[in-house]
């Protein structure tokens, strides 16, 4: 959450992590992006910290993080990323509603 | 910045601490109690609400404002000295609520809440961090 806040901050200082390829690919201005990033970074945050649909947050984080791996390749900043990355993982299989493991194990059977 | 972002983490703990009684509250489970067995007897006591307002709704509504606070502070919303004060107001009262229910526990109720305890450490935190930051 709080690094959402501080991309609201100054969201074109963030984007300047983004690889020149992966900002050439966005369709809309690396300003706009960042807030959008922002947005859902506070919103996942959010929703892991009332414990509201954890899984799914988790679930979403985790994606998010594979693509900040992705586009800001592995630094010495994006390094944690991976830490937090496995932690997201192991949040939503941990919080898996029972419907689904139900259906898991089904599929498995 | 690093203030804060303390006072921001705070606010996110004391946030998920009464979401979680909000939600025991309503389901009419009863909370963890990780330190002493009398967390029960604190939050049904007749302390538990300011007039008609269960005592964690507010401390939810301050939790959420006081994290609002500090992202507008840093991200520099306009006007800056209001939510400073605001802040700092918010923060000073709840102090003093906080001393006022940790009396209750020690001198009325007989009996320690640790989540009770847990978000006046919070708040009490806050407000060091505060008065430590206005002496930097």
């Amino acid at each position: 959450m709080w690094i959402g806040v501080l991309i609201f901050k100054n969201p074109e200082a963030w984007g300047g992590y983004l690889q020149p390829w992966a900002a050439g690919l966005l369709p809309i201005p690396l300003g706009q992006a960042m807030i959008g990033t922002a947005i859902l970074d506070i919103t996942i945050g959010a929703f892991l910290l009332i414990d509201f649909l954890p899984w799914l947050a988790a679930l979403v984080g985790a994606i998010h993080l594979v693509i900040v791996l992705t586009v800001s390749g592995i630094t010495d900043i994006t390094v944690r990323d991976i830490g937090l990355l496995v932690g997201t993982l192991a949040l939503m299989i941990d919080s898996l509603p029972q419907w689904m493991l139900n259906k898991i194990t089904l599929q498995k059977l | 910045m690093t203030f804060y972002a303390l006072l921001f983490t705070l606010a996110a703990i004391g946030i998920s601490e009464t979401v979680y009684l909000i939600r025991k509250r309503l389901l009419s489970e009863k909370p963890i109690c990780p330190i002493g067995e009398n967390c029960v007897l604190v939050l049904t006591s007749q302390y538990s609400k300011i007039f008609v307002i269960p005592n964690d709704v507010l401390g939810l509504l301050f939790y959420i404002m006081a994290s609002f606070i500090a992202g507008f502070l840093v991200i520099g919303i306009e006007p800056v000295v209001f939510w400073s004060f605001i802040l700092k107001l918010s923060v000073a009262v709840g102090t003093l609520l906080s001393l006022f229910f940790t009396y209750l526990q020690w001198r009325v109720i007989r009996a320690w809440c640790f989540w009770c305890l847990m978000s006046a450490f919070t708040i009490w935190l806050m407000g060091i961090i505060i008065l430590a930051s206005s002496l930097v």
